[in-house]
């Protein structure tokens, strides 16, 4: 077993915690390594809302956190432009909100505490509502306007990787974390298991960040210390199109499926939560009865829900910090939880960040950044609230589509929308560059080989939480066996196109069952016909 | 809940089987063109996110429907193209598109000076210029305006007898019919008049306005619609129904309006019908009684026009002319003529244009006909041009098949 | 319009129907709601003087008693198609000869007697590859025709994927439609 010492600090976690401490670590100079035992974002990172939060939701009740976002808020729209979409936001008031103690003196209540975080927040007529966001429930009697948004979760935790290796962080995909070299108290390092080759390794560094996410709960366990975390799953509808251009949550206290997010083409409505057993986290299923509430509570935002069409259901585990006299795990904060294991524990070279959210990745990882400094006695002060990330320093879809020569077409500026700046390294050589391989979400091939280029994929899972491929309405029916071809081509490895497609088209499977009728069902029959009717993965007629 | 799926025209019903890729005429003769499903609901749901996301290749689709037709869906591919192309096509017409959507304007102002218009139509140096100032193709043969106007001559030499009739309808002539070939408008009164039916003119009746949708004239466009509209409700008031003879015509007056104009023409919806649906129906249930001229014959080809397929009503048509005694009918193959309207006078459409109606071309050049049948207008100019073969609207050959007398007799 | 035999729906099983009766000297009508791969049997049968409507589609039928009279389509509206004997070929999900809502499986023309799992957490299975059993569901028959309310209707013959236990996705698909139609026209004929 080969050893190595290279690294002053080792994080466990590619989720965006982990990718955004990556990334603050190596912008003050540290020698990083990041292990992910999947792709990046594939835990709670890539399972949300992609909620751009103002804060509001939580001005009334935990102003603590209130401010923390608003604050992420205002600096990711300046470092994450290209990953984050100026919506707006409104908290609506409805009729039967004010039969349970949320009307509109409740309304009142919210808009003072949203100032006094700084968050502003104004409140609107429901005339001026409709008018601003049509689909908005038409019986509401009162509406809040906040600087809410969507934020491509993806993406962000994406260029938050591509930003720490441009500083020399060293990333490891596939790679689990099996074990920590420890000596007496001192954890010196992990052993580790490339998942894909099957091959362990070891790696030290004299501090290792634990940023696992709810899975850091287990980690945390085989370094002898207990944190004491609670799994709060949250599942989530995934809409055909964009029903709304404005975030719409409900004025009230927080609750099930109250929130509705447009967010590149569709529009997502979440979440529920409950407690789930730790050994659920790794495969998440959405029930009938969730599927029924989040429409439930979705039509009351937004009628025309009711009617829409919803291409898939995913779920996600929030990895919050239990207060085991709570069950619902509503009203534990979503505070940050920074924990030194020295000082609490006595475990040397260890500590873990988890608790809060999406919005305050990038205080998060600050905070434990500082830990490590600490720690290792490196005095360098944090840049990242400053410092945009690689694709925002310019995030405009209209402007970077004019880097293209001559008129761009629908799969370059659709990829501006999604690599931003970084539109330069898409080369468009020949018209088979242009050419869309995804036609629901516009990607083409140029985009695919730069994602395998320069953006770490290895499947199709991957490519698309990095383009979008087979997103679209069609779940990739059309696009699976050309993407496929197309990757597995851009890998060097033409043999892997049926492997790859058949994976795929299981995932797509799994997040199609939940809402398995009308034009959905329709979709799976045609899938099913495509790929399974005559010759089974037969590549030949690509 | 969620029994069933609505979306803005459909969009989201799309499952991608990309059956209308394989109909859509322009698709298959020019590269530029993305085709109806991404220039349709594809492209749809990336406008939501943002206009910039408006493609000006959408002005490539001829807007024939027959994606529509093909949709197995139920997607609304075509309206959804041109929806867009309302919503976010920013550059305003040119010169030449305005000249060739305004059939109205430049109708009366062609017939008022017909022989040197024709004239001058007809002639290389004009089409030159024409070609090189306006972009209208060289190579079309322009379609001929008459030097008196259908409703000049109805008001002339038939209004005056059709107060006589027990029953009265109310025709709209459209554009076509008056400006360019009043001949048909004279073989409509004939009919009708044969199955003792009065025929009246719609007081202030205006333009259909498909031209000017094509070309991007809304303001317009719209405005017509609503002077239609009222204009048919009168005449409805009266009661009178109204009967057209233009398939584009009936369908913008059936379905553009509220679609792509947000006319509201609901009170007069279902009092507008297409000739042919009401001679069939009229004959069918005993209403009309036809006498037919003894020896007539005819060997014709009946090519339905792509608006006719939207709107699913060939079928009259044809059984109307089967009952025809001496009528032996070949339907030709569905293909798009290529003209679509005014699409295919534009300089930069002539070369696709000509692509497009080449199949429909061989298959009547195959089945070698008198003439050929067709109820469309701009069909008559792109086949006539480019085949040879005369064609004639069903009025027209019923004008030529029934005994007139003997009919008025009968229908007494 | 009257005709011998209506066929709703212009798929393989339709197409295959169609041409057979044609060819017995029946007067048919295809009613084909968009296009379909069978594109050159639709041809055939058109140019052999069949009626085709295409891109229209049924919206309710008109029954006396245990029969079908006719039909009415969305294009043609009042001008109701009758004929002595139907056959439905409207495929299944996809091209919406069975429509599935979030809590039942039904057939939407004529609300004819549909066999499916109730428990919708047996209708997939987890691996894409696997049969799913969703595609075995579809309208019941007996003796070949279509059952309302338990009773049959007795010339209205289902034919093609729409039947229960017929699905394209399965490899020996083709034969089994072009059986089913074949089966609806011997009916059809024996009357």
């Amino acid at each position: 077993m080969p050893v190595k010492n290279e690294f002053d600090v080792i994080i466990i976690g590619g989720g965006i915690t982990g990718a955004g401490t990556a990334r603050d670590c190596a912008m003050r100079g540290l020698r990083v390594l990041l292990i992910e035992r999947q792709d990046i974002a594939t835990g709670a990172t890539g399972r949300n809302h992609g909620l751009l939060h103002s804060g509001a939701r939580y001005a009334v009740k935990d102003s603590e956190s209130a401010e923390e976002c608003i604050r992420e808020n205002k600096i990711l729209r300046h470092i994450a432009a290209n990953c984050v979409e100026d919506t707006g936001g409104l908290f609506i008031t409805l009729p039967e909100d004010a039969e349970t103690g949320y009307g509109l003196d409740y309304q009142a209540t919210f808009l003072e505490a949203c100032n006094s975080a700084g968050i502003e927040a104004r409140a609107i007529s429901p005339r001026e509502a409709i008018d601003m966001e049509p689909s908005v429930n038409p019986t509401l009697i009162g509406a809040v306007v906040v600087p809410d948004g969507s934020v491509d979760p993806f993406r962000l935790c994406s260029a938050n990787v591509t930003d720490a290796v441009l500083h020399g962080a060293k990333v490891l995909a596939y790679t689990e974390f099996l074990d920590f070299i420890r000596e007496g108290d001192t954890i010196l390092g992990v052993k580790v298991l490339d998942t894909r080759s099957g091959e362990k390794a070891e790696y030290r560094a004299p501090v290792t960040v634990n940023a696992a996410g709810i899975w850091g709960h287990g980690v945390a366990e085989k370094a002898g210390v207990h944190i004491g975390m609670y799994p709060a799953k949250g599942a989530l509808l995934v809409f055909g199109h964009r029903v709304n251009n404005v975030v719409i949550n409900r004025c009230r206290k927080s609750a099930d499926g109250d929130i509705l997010v447009p967010g590149d083409s569709v529009t997502v409505i979440g979440t529920t939560s409950t407690k789930v057993p730790f050994e659920e986290c790794d495969n998440m299923e959405v029930t009938p009865d969730e599927v029924r509430l989040l429409l439930r509570e979705g039509c009351a935002l937004c009628p025309s829900l009711s009617s829409t069409r919803i291409l898939r259901a995913y779920a996600g585990v929030r990895p919050l910090v239990a207060d085991d006299s709570d069950p619902t795990g509503r009203s534990i904060s979503r505070g940050i939880v920074c924990l030194d294991h020295e000082s609490r524990d006595g475990v040397k070279g260890f500590v873990s960040i988890t608790g809060g959210k999406l919005m305050t990745y990038r205080l998060m990882a600050e905070l434990a950044t500082d830990a490590v400094c600490r720690k290792l006695g490196v005095s360098r002060s944090c840049t990242t609230a400053e410092t945009p990330l690689p694709g925002s320093m310019d995030g405009r879809i209209e402007s970077v589509s004019k880097r293209f020569e001559g008129k761009p077409t629908a799969g370059q500026k659709s990829a501006a929308g999604r690599q931003g700046d970084m539109v330069n390294k898409i080369i468009f050589e020949t018209e088979a560059d242009k050419q869309l391989i995804c036609e629901c979400e516009n990607v083409t091939l140029a985009e695919i080989k730069y994602a395998v280029r320069e953006l770490g994929v290895r499947n199709l899972q991957d490519l698309r939480r990095r383009t979008r491929v087979g997103m679209g309405t069609c779940q990739g029916t059309l696009c699976i066996r050309k993407a496929a071809k197309a990757l597995a081509e851009a890998l060097g490895q033409p043999e892997l196109a049926p492997k790859l497609a058949a994976d795929y088209l299981d995932e797509r499977w799994k997040g199609m069952r939940a809402v398995g009728w009308g034009d959905t069902l329709r979709e799976m029959e045609f899938m099913q016909r495509v790929y399974k009717y005559q010759k089974p993965y037969s590549y030949d007629e690509v | 809940m969620q029994e069933t799926n609505i979306s803005a025209k459909n969009f989201e019903q799309c499952q991608k089987c990309s059956l209308c890729e394989t109909v859509c005429p322009v698709m298959a003769n020019n590269p530029k063109y993305g085709g109806p499903k991404r220039s349709g609901p594809d492209g749809e749901r990336y406008r939501l996110k943002n206009g910039i996301f408006f493609d000006d290749s959408l002005k490539y689709c001829l807007n024939c429907k027959r994606c529509e037709v093909a949709c197995p869906s139920g997607v609304k591919i075509a309206d959804l193209i041109q929806q867009a192309r309302i919503d976010f096509g920013r550059q305003s017409p040119k010169l030449r598109d305005v000249m060739l959507a305004s059939t109205d304007q430049m109708g009366p102002l062609a017939s008022s000076f017909a022989p040197l218009v024709n004239f001058s139509l007809g002639l290389g140096a004009v089409k030159g210029i024409m070609d090189f100032t306006l972009g209208v193709d060289r190579r079309r043969t322009l379609p001929k305006y008459a030097s008196e106007t259908f409703v000049h001559w109805f008001k002339k030499n038939a209004a005056g007898a059709q107060d006589a009739f027990k029953k009265q309808i109310s025709y709209f002539h459209g554009c076509y019919a008056n400006y360019n070939y009043p001949q048909l408008g004279k073989d409509f009164v004939a009919v009708m008049n044969a199955f003792g039916i009065g025929v009246q003119l719609i007081n202030n009746e205006r333009c259909c306005g498909v031209a000017k949708i094509a070309n991007g004239m809304i303001p317009a466009a719209t405005r017509d619609a609503r002077i239609n509209v009222d204009a048919f409700a009168k005449e409805v008031k009266e009661g009178r129904e109204i009967v057209t003879v233009s398939t584009t015509c009936t369908m913008t007056l059936l379905e553009e309006y509220p679609e792509l104009l947000k006319v509201d023409n609901s009170v007069v919806r279902e009092h507008i019908h297409l000739v042919e649906k009401f001679l069939y129906k009229g004959i069918v249930s005993g209403e009309l009684k036809p006498v037919w001229k003894e020896g007539w014959k005819a060997r014709a080809a009946y090519h339905c026009p792509c608006h006719q397929e939207r709107l699913g009503w060939g079928i009259f048509t044809t059984e109307l002319l089967r009952m025809i005694p001496g009528m032996e009918l070949t339907e030709l193959e569905s293909n798009c003529c290529g003209i679509a309207g005014t699409y295919g006078f534009k300089k930069e459409n002539f070369k696709v244009s000509q692509l497009i109606g080449r199949p429909l071309f061989d298959n009547i050049a195959e089945v070698k006909p008198e003439f050929v049948v067709c109820e469309c207008e701009t069909c008559k100019w792109q086949i006539e041009m480019s085949t040879g073969v005369p064609v004639k609207n069903p009025v027209s050959i019923l004008a030529e098949a029934l005994d007139l007398k003997k009919t008025a007799s009968a229908n007494l | 319009m009257k005709f011998d035999v209506i066929i709703i729906g212009g798929g393989l099983a339709g197409m295959t129907a169609a041409t057979a009766l044609q060819e017995a000297g029946l007067k048919c009508a295809v009613i084909a709601e968009g296009l379909s791969l069978h594109n050159a049997s639709r041809r055939e049968f058109s140019t052999a003087g069949g009626t085709l409507l295409t891109g229209d589609r049924v919206t309710e039928g008109q029954f006396e008693d245990n029969r079908l009279l006719s039909v009415r389509t969305e294009k043609l509206e009042d001008v109701l198609l009758e004929a002595d004997s139907f056959i439905l070929a409207t495929g299944k999900f996809f091209s919406k000869g069975i429509v599935a809502d979030m809590d039942k499986v039904y057939e939407p023309l004529f609300g004819l007697d549909v066999e499916y799992e109730e428990d919708r957490s047996k209708w997939f299975d987890p691996s894409f590859t696997a049969p799913q059993k969703f595609l075995e569901f579809g309208v019941r028959t007996k003796d070949g025709c279509a059952l309302k309310d338990g009773k049959p209707i007795v010339n209205l013959f289902p034919a093609g994927e729409i039947l229960s236990g017929i699905s394209s996705a399965q490899s020996d698909a083709t034969e089994q439609i072009k059986k089913s139609a074949q089966d609806a026209v011997t009916a059809i004929r024996r009357k």
